[in-house]
């Protein structure tokens, strides 16, 4: 075949000048493949992986994809740790089994997702974290609170708290209080205010457990439990007012 | 043997490794609340450069984000004129070659070790790995991908590190105020730490859970560029092996002229990749970083590096 002189130098990725050979062997090759496969299910067979258990501390930052998409996205590259501006998104050891070492978790005692940045998924490069528009990021539930009722202090202590309800962002609160009689250790009658959640309106930001006075085991703390990326990982059948 | 002046091309080549350096950091930087929810997607640059991120995240979830295709630009200039990415542009690979070149190891030494090895195709392997457990839906890519390593430990480690610091130096020298009757340290350090403060330092010191891990690994990548220059790029990297693979043929060319040749040895012993610039015939180009120190270090200029089309092919 005549190749025509303008076009003769394409032949050189066909026919090198010097064959320049990358010898890896058939042999070697095979191995590594069976390895990457072998890896795969290993890790896979783990309790933790693929959505058999739901780790409560698994909670992933808003946008994120269900998890099995999520470990096929995320490349562990610690955009999202450095752009928090509260300092949530950490890389997790065992929150994710192995499959997960260095992908983001949010930890709440440490920072909380603000309300009004959804920072995280602008600058994923995957789109593990999906670009969501704000107004839709704030109605994406990342987990549910629940109150500690050993540890909070209207409910175990007798005291009056209020400060997890005066912070929660949602529009219609997610916290509400019930008023309670209870009696201090001086025996005297005091009026306080109980907290629950309302798991509808809950989106697991965790500036509650953030925020409680509490310092190391909060009265209030977020599981992912709801969370909208993975169906699986509900607790409400339906909500209670119907 | 004196050492010879590093040639303008070599020159050329540090001007852009610092100036890559200097936009990884910018961009960096950038990647914060500032002070408005909105960050120009450009801080996620170099991971758009990437495609061992765009294939592995392909094969795994079979979506890509469509910013990730801008790394078909490198992957097909690789193709075409080889592996210059690792040499030039490749932020990891400069800081391996700034310490590699700290490593104090003497000429006789890098002679004897400089010549390619069988195992650096390791890297091909490690590549193959991970590209098959993403094909099974399992990315784990971000271990070794150079990017995610590097954004990872620059994030979680080195940027809190250097904050925290820095907090210490400066506070130390405002409470202990040392001076020279009325010149005060702190007129002057006081200024310094408020400009490094609005441009650089974040605005409160990040703390990050599980960092001894990302450390341990960060650390020990680096130090064994004192064991071999470039230990990651040659054995580990797999962004290396698929640029490495894609350049395995390219255009552009190094020669050695065995006429020219005295067999001193300059040429393997400054190699950054091992590529074997000594060894007739033998120079493998996808290994070979275009890093031009063989060209520049040989006294008899012995070394040409160039297009090297097909003439009269049959």
């Amino acid at each position: 075949m005549k190749v025509p002189a303008t076009l003769r130098w394409l032949l050189h990725f066909f026919r090198p000048p010097q064959p320049q050979r990358l010898d890896l062997g058939r042999r070697s090759l095979l191995l590594a493949g069976a390895a990457g496969v072998g890896s795969t299910l290993l890790v896979r067979t783990s309790a933790q992986g693929e959505g058999h258990t739901f780790n409560p501390e698994l909670i992933r930052p808003p946008g994120s994809v269900a998890e099995d998409e999520f470990l096929g996205k995320c490349i562990r590259c610690g955009e999202c740790m450095k752009v928090c501006p509260t300092n949530a998104i950490h890389p997790a050891v065992t929150e994710g089994g192995i499959a997960g070492l260095w992908t983001p978790v949010l930890k709440m005692k440490l920072g909380y997702c603000d309300y009004e940045c959804n920072l995280c998924s602008q600058v994923c490069p995957t789109q593990a974290i999906q670009d969501t528009a704000l107004e839709e990021k704030q109605r994406i539930r990342i987990g549910t609170a629940f109150f500690d009722r050993n540890r909070c202090l209207p409910w175990a202590s007798a005291r009056a708290c209020i400060v997890c309800e005066e912070h929660c962002p949602t529009p219609k609160k997610a916290i509400w209080f019930q008023d309670v009689q209870v009696i201090t250790p001086d025996g005297n009658n005091l009026s306080v205010k109980q907290p629950h959640v309302n798991p509808d309106l809950c989106i697991g930001c965790g500036i509650c457990q953030n925020k409680c006075p509490i310092t190391d085991e909060r009265g209030v703390y977020v599981t992912s439990v709801g969370e909208t990326r993975n169906p699986g990982n509900q607790a409400l059948l339906d909500s209670g007012d119907g | 043997m004196t050492r010879r002046k590093a040639s303008w091309l070599v020159w050329l080549r540090r001007f852009t490794q610092a100036a890559f350096v200097l936009l990884f950091i910018a961009v960096f930087l950038q990647a914060q609340y500032q002070p408005v929810n909105q960050t120009g997607r450009h801080v996620k640059l170099f991971f758009l450069l990437d495609p061992f991120v765009l294939i592995s995240s392909w094969l795994a979830s079979h979506t890509v984000a469509s910013g990730l295709l801008f790394s078909l630009l490198p992957l097909g200039f690789t193709f075409i004129f080889g592996r210059w990415f690792c040499g030039w542009v490749c932020p990891f690979g400069s800081l391996h070659n700034l310490l590699s070149s700290w490593s104090g190891q003497t000429t006789k030494v890098k002679i004897a070790t400089g010549g390619y090895s069988r195992w650096q195709k390791t890297k091909y392997y490690l590549l193959l790995v991970l590209l098959v457990s993403s094909l099974f839906g399992l990315n784990l890519a971000g271990w070794f991908d150079p990017f995610s390593v590097l954004y990872r430990s620059t994030a979680t480690v080195l940027y809190p590190a250097v904050n925290d610091g820095l907090k210490s130096l400066f506070g130390w020298i405002y409470q202990a105020d040392p001076g020279l009757g009325p010149l005060k340290v702190t007129s002057v350090s006081e200024p310094v730490y408020e400009f490094l403060r609005r441009t650089v330092l974040p605005a409160a010191q990040p703390y990050f859970y599980g960092t001894a891990l990302v450390a341990v690994f960060f650390f020990a990548v680096i130090l064994l560029n004192f064991y071999r220059a470039r230990f990651w790029c040659r054995y580990i990297c797999p962004l290396g092996a698929l640029l490495g693979i894609a350049g395995k043929n390219p255009l552009i060319q190094i020669e050695r002229s065995s006429e020219l040749c005295n067999q001193c040895g300059l040429c393997v012993a400054n190699c950054q990749g091992a590529a074997d610039p000594h060894v007739p015939g033998s120079w493998k180009p996808a290994e070979c970083f275009y890093c031009w120190n063989c060209h520049s270090e040989c006294p008899k200029r012995a070394v040409s590096i160039g297009l090297h089309l097909t003439r009269g092919a049959k």
